[in-house]
């Protein structure tokens, strides 16, 4: 069913893409005539690092400078100039064609609810057809289906738990809060290294806190299958689900239990870009107060916050367009182009988009609309930050090898990139690359003194 | 005569100690045990006990000449040979060379015991390393580590070779995917399902409410042993068996068919046994839920007996063992009114099962196709709400856990149960069913060969052996050879056919099916 649903897809955009070939030659003329008259236009496509290691490379980077130019335009606020991109966009793109036409569907998207005013109306309709079409079933095959051909996520979750299972080690009441919309795929590797472990396997309290209703709807679904897991591994086990709240920023000491005896491990998978931008500083203290043996912090490598602060749309468009080009070349190369899984997390890309870029900022305040804040920031960025109250911790060596072996396992373009070693000690945490760029951001924190 | 057996310091992974020992202790057939006490030494041998430092020393017997180490004396004077030195080997006289024991230095390890030391010294050795020592050898493919260089070796040639087959069919060649596809795999939630009614529940509040697990727990490995009433008479053994359930206890299955059965049972052990016993002889469940001190009596062979109950679904007779269920529920105290049903139930059980898997393999398909619709004699809601009181005055656990502990009395009717927990759709079918599965064993060890095995089809040898060796390599604390895996397996393929059998007081059954191996 699926398939014969793709094929008409693909027809449909290769039909596209033959009918954009023509388009692209007008519309690149186009740019290229505005670019000479615009200087600052040479100065975004040097900066772009990826314009050298080309991502798709399918064709030219058409879409990245169509959006671009786009982005200028909704910023100056010229009109006929972004009525004429968005036109020529909407012709070339298609979610279903290759990266380009993505990437140019999706940011399409997003300029049309900026220049409209549209994004949060746009966001929670995206969110709720998402929510609809979801259930364990598909997110299940979604997320293993990705561990399977990405290391994207299982980086973050082999890292961290080699960083979790050391730091705890010989501790015999464990407490993990995960922060994560993860769905507990980190943890029966974990669980597993408990129980095969030498010494008297400790007792384990996970505590999930999901804030995505996507994930709300399933976690109960999936406390089970964790707690026959457990059982399965002879883990004395309980598991906590916190899904009330609609943002982070909302999580107190208390709604997490924990107690005096418990080693605790927080951890924090893609959590921290969802706290509201004002209130990471004190999220980031409550985790200190919860005076935790260690900290993992993985978060996806952009800067999304920066210019956010400056409001500088075309920086933060273009930050965002450098990201999701990353990625969407990584699930190109990761799945094959059929997948329903693929198109999942494209999905799920749209969303953030209209988020970050659709949305204004006074929208992110709107604690009701709620829904993901994902202002990311750059693992140097996060630093700062957590050294207001912890300080950086090294991946031991055999967490390192860990990941390394994690990474041979997949296709090649994954590399891992450690912290120079003694020229800057600033340096915390090391990163997942794809194809040289820096990908995700793994680091461990454990209070200071 | 070992009669003091460690009790204390079995606390972790018996499964590891006996999946370590297995290869020192000749491979016989455990039929009923899992915990074939690995080293239950002539008692006259003689005791050596090394420190770690001579026990790990490579080269102990040194060349004069050329300065060469060996491990044994034996290869020392073979050696010298070689210098035209005089050398002398030892005689083989029984009379003369008195047998030698070796123990673990460690002293929290249960081989430090003398009465369960280990017949050979590079047995002890690697028990030493792979227990104590600290894992130094890595593999550069997916950075396992071992603490024995020879486990390296045999792992790094097989490692990335073989595949992860998940029940649902899915074959996986990363060790990690597949673990992780398997918490999360429907094949793991309906098997879990079935493990658990084999298992006794009791000890699901000390899982989850005590910070450590009960070193009982993981003592009391023994397999449950739905045991046929009346006790079986032949079993002296048991009869000083503190009994928890008003001395409905019957014997365990295993000291009969135990090739050690020779050496005496000391009272420790059977003590230890004895909840376990108790647990899944579950017509008494409703009171032994609630007054058991706790002991998973889960291990290998439960999971093997758990899948294997794919079979006894398919027998006809469950309506009565459910409805039985249901009044044992109603009435804690009508113990007795399950054993009947199910003692004349089957001996066809185990038949059934001795014949292999291969039969079963669809059997979570089968089962629901063939188990006749269940007949509760109590409404679904009433049936729920019973158990949930239960559940609550007994354990103080969830309504819905209570659940699972109460109905954990008869396999066959908690499998109907869960099924028509299913079929139902009540709302919280699926807590119920996570309920039903709180028992599952507590044990690593026996957790991984659930893992390993839980597949229906586990008895095709073929299958069992593969999964067995790569899972069994990779916990590190399994049979290390694929010999005694696949022994294990039958061992425990038998078990199953012994504990269904002796569920449906086919005693003789089980023994047959010993025999036959």
């Amino acid at each position: 069913m699926d398939i014969s649903l793709f094929s008409t897809n693909n027809k449909e955009a290769n039909f596209l893409q033959q009918y954009s070939n023509q388009i692209k030659i007008n519309g690149l003329a186009a740019i290229d005539m505005q670019s000479t008259n615009q200087p600052q236009n040479s100065h975004t496509s040097t900066s772009r690092s990826s314009g050298s290691s080309e991502p798709c490379p399918a064709g030219t980077k058409w879409a990245s400078r169509l959006l671009m130019e786009c982005a200028r335009a909704v910023s100056e606020k010229d009109s006929s100039k972004i009525n004429h991109l968005l036109w020529m966009l909407n012709e070339l793109a298609s979610p279903y064609g290759d990266c380009e036409q993505k990437l140019a569907s999706y940011f399409l998207q997003a300029l049309f609810c900026k220049a409209t005013d549209s994004g949060l109306r746009c966001y929670k309709t995206l969110t709720s057809v998402a929510e609809k079409s979801h259930s364990f079933d598909s997110a299940r095959k979604l997320i293993l289906k990705f561990q399977e051909v990405s290391p994207w996520t299982t980086f973050g979750h082999v890292a961290s738990n080699g960083a979790i299972l050391e730091a705890l080690d010989g501790e015999t009441k464990l407490h993990i809060i995960d922060i994560s919309n993860t769905l507990c795929t980190q943890w029966p590797t974990l669980l597993e290294a408990l129980a095969t472990r030498n010494d008297e396997t400790p007792h384990l309290k996970l505590t999930v806190v999901v804030t995505a209703n996507i994930v709300k709807s399933v976690m109960k679904e999936i406390g089970q299958r964790m707690e026959k897991f457990a059982r399965l591994m002879g883990v004395p086990f309980e598991i906590n689900v916190i899904s009330g709240l609609n943002n982070l920023g909302e999580l107190t000491k208390e709604d997490l239990g924990v107690q005096e005896d418990e080693a605790i491990a927080v951890n924090c998978i893609g959590a921290l870009r969802r706290i509201e931008v004002e209130e990471r500083g004190a999220v980031i203290r409550m985790f200190q107060s919860l005076r935790p043996r260690v900290v993992t912090v993985v978060e996806e490598e952009a800067d999304l916050f920066s210019s956010s602060v400056n409001h500088d749309f075309v920086k933060c468009f273009e930050e965002c367009l450098r990201f999701y080009t990353l990625y969407f070349d990584m699930l190109e190369e990761s799945f094959v182009p059929t997948s329903n899984e693929r198109l999942m997390l494209e999905r799920e890309c749209s969303r953030s988009i209209v988020r970050v870029l659709g949305c204004d900022h006074h929208d992110h305040d709107d604690k009701n609309g709620g829904g993901e804040c994902e202002r990311r920031e750059r693992g140097s960025q996060w630093s700062e930050r957590l050294k207001e109250a912890f300080s950086p911790f090294g991946f031991s060596d055999d967490v390192v090898d860990d990941v390394k072996a994690l990474l041979k396992r997949y296709r090649a373009g994954w590399a891992l990139v450690l912290p120079p070693q003694g020229e800057d000690i600033d340096q915390t945490g090391v990163y997942l690359t794809w194809k040289e760029e820096p990908a995700v951001w793994a680091s461990i924190w454990k209070p200071s003194n | 005569m070992p009669t003091d057996l460690d009790n204390s310091s079995t606390a972790s992974g018996e499964a590891s100690v006996s999946s370590s020992g297995n290869q020192t202790a000749p491979p016989k057939p455990t039929t009923k045990k899992k915990r074939n006490l690995p080293g239950m030494p002539d008692p006259d041998a003689e005791v050596i006990a090394l420190s770690p430092k001579t026990l790990l020393a490579t080269n102990r017997f040194v060349c004069e000449i050329c300065n060469k180490g060996f491990q044994r004396d034996q290869n020392l004077q073979l050696h010298r040979r070689g210098h035209n030195l005089p050398w002398k080997l030892r005689q083989r006289s029984s009379k003369e060379v008195k047998k030698r024991v070796y123990v673990c230095p460690e002293p929290s390890c249960v081989h430090h015991d003398p009465s369960r030391a280990l017949g050979d010294l590079t047995g002890i050795k690697k028990h030493f390393c792979r227990k104590h020592g600290e894992k130094k050898w890595k593999c550069d493919k997916c950075s396992k580590k071992y603490a024995v260089q020879s486990d390296w070796k045999a792992h790094s040639k097989i490692c990335g070779t073989r595949e992860y087959k998940c029940d649902c069919g899915t074959l996986f060649s990363r060790r990690d995917s597949f673990i992780t596809h398997r918490a999360f795999c429907d094949a793991l939630a309906e098997e879990s399902a079935r493990g658990h009614t084999q298992t006794p529940t009791q000890t699901q509040t000390e899982v989850n409410l005590n910070s450590e697990s009960d070193p009982k727990d993981q003592s009391a490995n023994s397999p449950p042993q739905p045991t046929p009433q009346p006790p079986v008479p032949s079993q002296a053994t048991t009869s000083s068996v503190p009994s928890q359930s008003a001395g409905l206890l019957s014997s365990p299955m295993p000291i009969t068919q135990n090739p050690v059965t020779e050496l005496p049972e000391n009272p420790t052990q059977t003590m230890e046994e004895a909840p376990a016993v108790t647990g899944p002889k579950g017509n008494c469940s409703s009171s032994n839920s609630s007054s058991s001190n706790g002991s998973t009596s889960s291990s290998v062979f439960a999971s093997l007996f758990a899948s294997s109950t794919a079979s006894a679904s398919l027998q006809p007779l469950q309506p009565p063992a459910f409805t039985d269920l249901i009044r044992a529920m109603g009435n804690p105290d009508s113990t007795t009114d399950l054993a009947p049903s199910s003692s004349v139930e089957p001996i066809s059980l185990g038949l059934s099962t001795s014949h292999g898997s291969s039969l079963f393999g669809p059997a979570g398909q089968e089962r629901r196709q063939y188990a006749p619709p269940p007949q509760p004699a109590m409404s679904a809601t009433a049936l729920l709400q019973k158990a949930a009181q239960m559940g609550a005055a007994a354990t103080n656990a969830s309504l819905l856990r209570g659940f699972g502990i109460m109905s954990s009395s008869s396999s066959s009717a908690q499998q109907e149960s869960l099924q028509w927990s299913q079929r139902q759709a009540e709302p919280d079918s699926a807590s119920v069913a996570a309920g039903l599965g709180l028992a599952l064993p507590c044990d690593g060890g026996s957790g991984w060969k659930e893992l390993m095995m839980g597949s229906p089809s586990m008895f095709g040898p073929k299958q069992t052996t593969l999964d067995l060796l790569g899972l069994g390599m990779a916990a590190g604390n399994n049979p290390s050879g694929g010999l005694s895996a696949l022994i294990t397996s039958i061992g425990g393929g038998l078990d199953v056919a012994a504990a269904a059998a002796s569920f449906g007081g086919g005693e003789y059954s089980g023994k047959d099916l010993a025999r036959g191996s």
